[in-house]
């Protein structure tokens, strides 16, 4: 990332799906979080360093109020973590992505289904 | 303003004597400008300890100093090399396996880089010179060979060629090893196993989808966390947010479309990078050092409100027009080693849509800049288009100039006005 995001942009969420779906279209769905996604540290020994590292453990996808996917994930997802994935768009509703992370805070984005 | 109004009017007496001159460089001399770049961007050269001088670059870039050749310097008088005969090639048998090691050879040309020659190893391979793959069929004189790679310009005034042997690039007695393998290649061919081998059948790159979608392009997370760059205040008590109102779309709506541009106030054309780091410090006390992330993400969250409309750089004040004439001299400039000028790559007529190598090669007709700075793929960063300039300075074996040189910002104002008319979309996604 060079520079890095800012602090204050911690936790916002991008969501991108394709312009117009169709009822029964399978959608892919791009989202993406701000967050630093703390590696492991080691000191001058090479012991890590004890600390609750921040870095987002669990990735939740609802549709319609019913969990679809869930996904765990560890360090060894980049910074600002990018996830793609697909879903059948069987009604209008709410489509919620939910990131969380190891220092309980969660991060949502959220997009409207609507055939049209 | 009296006082730019005044500097103004002298600039156009002086620019009037010379009217039409967008052909020959103009009789008013460029300003001069001290550097506002971070150490690594300045094009500095340090002498070592030991005697060596070192190059200052980005990390990772070589550190060679090329102070023995010409440069894009408007101060730097030195002429082109003269063309020169090579004589008669030394008493050596050519060794054709040799000639083949040195014609493939990254560290000197590669000569691959612009012919195509046989075999799966020869790879990737350019199109900018002829398809060297039955040369030996053309049954050439072994001497008027020798010539072709001592100093191509004997035969060929106006060749993209460098002059291998006059600048000491290939020694003669290698240039004997490389004849004694072109005069291997004779046809027929073996027919290509993969198209992508040979340039003529390769595909072209398609691009990496939405520029401006985040979740694509790591850039558009760059530039908007520079929003709070925007509206923090700096030392002196002021941040941008505070007279630039509205909102930075709204007040910068338009504004990028007409950078580069000369700017009175600091007598001198300026791209977005050369402004903010001199009006930035001016009016909030925050260094804005040209090519710090910081100065990079505002200039392209500032080039972001103006996305979809169309560049509209200046090309008919007298001021714009001596540049133009300045940019376009440079833009013909042959430097470095190997002799090169942007436009042997980059024009339609010579290396542009072409490979070089591997890589396609821009054409400046269809504009160049309007999508910068862009993301790097291959570089996993954001690089505005004076990086990209240094960047290319290094394999014509030239020493860069400061990423807020004159030179630089008057170069991108020629590119730009290519780009005249068509909408801007910052940041772009490239290789």
């Amino acid at each position: 990332m060079g520079a890095g995001a800012s602090v204050s942009d911690i936790g916002k969420v991008r969501l991108r799906l394709p312009a117009s779906i169709k009822t029964g279209d399978v959608v892919r769905v791009r989202c993406l979080v701000i967050h630093p996604m703390e590696r492991v540290e080691r000191d001058k020994a090479g012991k890590i360093v004890d600390k609750k590292y921040r870095y987002i453990d669990k990735v939740t996808v609802t549709y319609l109020g019913r969990t679809i996917a869930s996904f765990d994930t560890t360090q060894s997802v980049s910074e600002n973590p990018f996830f793609a994935f697909t879903f059948k768009a069987t009604d209008p509703g709410k489509l919620a992505v939910t990131f969380h992370d190891t220092h309980g805070e969660t991060y949502e984005g959220t997009a409207d289904i609507r055939f049209g | 303003m009296t006082r730019h109004a005044t500097r103004w009017v002298a600039l156009a007496m002086l620019a009037v004597g010379c009217a039409g001159a967008t052909d020959r460089p103009p009789a008013a001399a460029p300003p001069r400008w001290s550097s506002r770049a971070i150490p690594a961007a300045r094009g500095e050269v340090r002498a070592e300890a030991d005697g060596r001088s070192i190059a200052v670059r980005y990390p990772g870039w070589t550190t060679r100093d090329f102070g023995r050749f010409r440069t894009y310097a408007y101060d730097d008088a030195r002429p082109e090399p003269p063309v020169r005969r090579g004589g008669t090639p030394p008493a050596v048998a050519g060794d054709p396996v040799k000639g083949r090691a040195l014609f493939m050879d990254r560290a000197r040309g590669p000569c691959t880089g612009c012919h195509l020659v046989p075999g799966e190893d020869v790879w990737p391979a350019g199109n900018v010179g002829p398809d060297l793959s039955t040369l030996a069929d053309r049954r050439l004189p072994d001497a008027y060979l020798y010539q072709q790679l001592w100093d191509p310009r004997v035969t060929f005034p106006n060749t993209v060629m460098p002059p291998w042997g006059a600048q000491g690039i290939f020694t003669p007695e290698e240039l004997v090893h490389l004849v004694a393998y072109l005069q291997m290649l004779r046809g027929p061919v073996a027919p290509d196993r993969d198209p992508e081998r040979n340039p003529s059948t390769r595909h072209r790159p398609v691009g990496f989808g939405d520029n401006l979608d985040p979740t694509n392009n790591p850039a558009v997370l760059r530039a908007e966390a520079a929003e709070a760059l925007w509206s923090a205040r700096g030392p002196g008590g002021k941040s941008c947010a505070d007279c630039h109102t509205g909102g930075i779309d709204r007040a910068m709506r338009g504004v990028a479309t007409r950078y580069p541009r000369p700017v009175p106030a600091y007598g001198r054309v300026m791209a977005i990078e050369d402004l903010l780091s001199v009006h930035g410090p001016e009016r909030t006390g925050r260094e804005l050092a040209v090519e710090s992330p910081e100065n990079l993400d505002l200039t392209m969250r500032v080039k972001m409100a103006s996305n979809g409309m169309p560049v509209a750089v200046d090309v008919a004040t007298p001021p714009a027009r001596a540049a133009l004439a300045r940019g376009k001299a440079t833009f013909e400039r042959r430097v470095g080693e190997r002799n090169h000028a942007c436009a042997d790559c980059h024009t339609p007529e010579r290396g542009a849509s072409k490979f070089l190598g591997g890589r396609f090669l821009g054409d400046v007709t269809a504009g160049l800049t309007r999508h910068f700075p862009t993301w790097r793929t291959s570089q996993n960063d954001a690089w505005d288009m004076r990086r990209r300039f240094q960047w290319c300075m290094t394999p014509l074996g030239a020493n860069m100039l400061a990423a807020d040189s004159v030179e630089y910002a008057e170069l991108e104002l020629y590119l730009a006005h290519f780009d005249n008319g068509k909408p801007m979309s910052v940041p772009g996604i490239r290789h």
